[in-house]
């Protein structure tokens, strides 16, 4: 089948209404969906992409915490499906239409939302997250599914068993077929060809539209809490078809790159894996472009200040970037930073509008839009002292959140 | 003696069914309305729920999922002249859905196993 034949069989929904609580407070006025990433694009973009350039052009963006930023963004940067040949990319927050409540879990935002898998009658529903960062061509997943007559088929990838304690485990025979599905398991059961590592489900489901909403109705109906990895997922597997799809079996390695960006840490981390010599998710590739939104900016500009020379290496810098006569090394910059002289910004990650101040040291922060580092400011060069102002990580990063004020060093 | 809140906005109809229903032993409650049905689901706390889909104001299916909403463990039985109805997802969180008929007996045996099942559990 072609993508075109996909998209006229499948309906997509973007779970997008999660707190994002463990990426505080990032999320303090934006839903983790629109958090930047990688310097233009939004976390979404991501997911959003792969629907396009997998030619899925149907799709609910179930939206709920402080969706405003999410909004903005999505009209910005998704206005352009065409309604009038059926397409489209249309958010929903809660419409309070079945019930009087807010979407109480993944489960339940579809629940809230039948009458719109009603209205399309797709033959398959695409289950995606907007908390993620991948790179996945959808139609090899949603062959598969139809392939094995699935009533649901659930992406999956390899990790080592340690890690798989975090995650959802997916126990399968050797047809692919789930037998287990386990969340957050103390003891991981292996793979059988592998014994350190554990196939985890990586939030990307295809479920044959009926076997939805018969789950999604029975989950309701029981006190749980209506998500599909702890309550849906593991009640279907007894007695429904579902399979396991493997993307570390069936993908080429450009498509194994999966990051659950859900805490600072792995955030961090996966923005700085941007910049790696080989990195494992590649931006410039024009094959597989991820879409974003950008405002006219100036290009990027770099200056010396007398002897003070602008350097900037294995960073990412935006449009409308002011490197004057300071440093910035493995960091990823967002449209309209400043760095001023003699300022050095290292392994750090800076939103819109941050103003580094002259002679100022940035090193491992996420430093969020428009806070002005005062000159001679010190972030990340002392935890105990950044301790005092803001969150540091367990990895050690110092994070900045949006409206801050930092005195200056000088400051009594 | 169980309870059942026969929702049904034609009286001939209504009258049809709880006597259908009062013969079998049930306690019968009656709302004509949607929002009326929702009254008496809080105030009676009925065992079972039939439900007509198609009445003015508040439809069955709006009304099913509100119900629903109050009280997840309330079986409801639709119970309509019109088939197609089916082809709407929400109609399928009744506990099941009866094409209207004059004769009783399949409505008053699946009402019968729905309050089986909900004993059951």
């Amino acid at each position: 089948m072609t993508s075109s034949d996909w998209n006229a069989t499948t309906l997509v929904m973007l779970l997008a209404g999660g707190e994002g609580e463990r990426l505080y407070p990032l999320t303090k006025k934006r839903a983790k969906p629109a958090v930047p990433f990688g310097g233009l694009y939004r976390i979404i973009d991501f997911t959003l992409s792969n629907c396009l350039n997998s030619g899925l052009k149907r799709i609910y963006v179930l939206t709920q915490h402080k969706s405003l930023s999410l909004d903005r963004h999505l009209r910005l940067a998704w206005s352009l499906l065409h309604p009038e040949l059926g397409e489209f990319v249309q958010t929903v927050p809660p419409q309070l239409q079945l019930v009087s409540r807010w979407y109480a879990g993944t489960a339940d935002a579809v629940f809230q939302n039948l009458h719109l898998l009603g209205e399309d009658h797709p033959r398959d529903v695409l289950i995606v997250s907007g908390d993620h960062v991948y790179r996945m061509d959808y139609g090899p997943l949603l062959a598969f599914h139809a392939q094995h007559g699935a009533d649901l088929t659930v992406a999956c990838t390899q990790v080592p068993c340690a890690q798989a304690t975090r995650m959802g485990v997916l126990e399968i025979d050797g047809e692919a077929r789930v037998r287990a599905f386990t969340e957050k398991p103390a003891s991981p059961v292996p793979l059988p060809y592998d014994p350190s590592r554990a196939l985890v489900n990586i939030g990307v489901y295809v479920f044959e539209t009926e076997a939805l909403v018969r789950a999604v109705i029975a989950d309701a109906k029981q006190t749980s809490r209506q998500d599909f990895g702890h309550n849906v997922i593991p009640a279907m597997v007894d007695d429904r078809r579902v399979y396991a799809f493997d993307i570390v079996e069936h993908r080429p390695p450009t498509e194994r790159y999966w990051r659950d960006v859900g805490t600072l840490d792995s955030y961090f981390e996966a923005n700085l894996e941007l910049l790696l010599p080989e990195p494992p998710l590649d931006l410039f590739e024009g094959a597989w472009p991820v879409r974003m939104h950008s405002c006219q900016h100036p290009p990027a500009l770099m200056r010396n200040v007398g002897d003070l020379e602008a350097r900037a290496a294995n960073s990412i810098i935006s449009p409308g970037c002011v490197i004057s006569g300071g440093s910035v090394l493995r960091s990823v910059l967002s449209p309209r930073v400043f760095v001023g002289a003699g300022a050095v910004v290292a392994e750090s990650i800076l939103m819109p509008g941050v103003r580094v101040g002259e002679r100022a040291l940035v090193n491992r922060a996420i430093v969020d839009e428009n806070v002005v580092i005062p000159a001679d400011a010190r972030i990340g060069c002392d935890h105990a002292d950044d301790r005092r102002q803001f969150l540091v990580t367990e990895g050690g990063v110092v994070v900045v959140p949006e409206g801050a004020l930092i005195a200056p060093s000088d400051a009594p | 003696m169980k309870k059942i809140l026969l929702v049904e906005d034609d009286d001939h109809q209504r009258l049809l069914y709880r006597e259908g229903f009062e013969d079998e032993g049930y306690d019968v409650v009656e709302a004509c309305t949607g929002r009326e049905a929702l009254a008496r689901v809080e105030s009676d706390r009925p065992d079972a729920v039939v439900l007509d889909i198609n009445m003015p104001g508040m439809d069955g299916l709006h009304t099913l999922a509100r119900i629903h909403d109050l009280n997840r463990r309330i079986p409801v039985v639709l119970n309509s002249a019109y088939a197609a109805y089916k082809d709407q997802f929400v109609s399928w969180i009744a506990d099941a859905y009866v094409i209207k008929s004059s004769n009783l007996d399949e409505l008053k045996s699946i009402v019968r196993g729905v309050l089986a099942r909900k004993t059951a559990c």
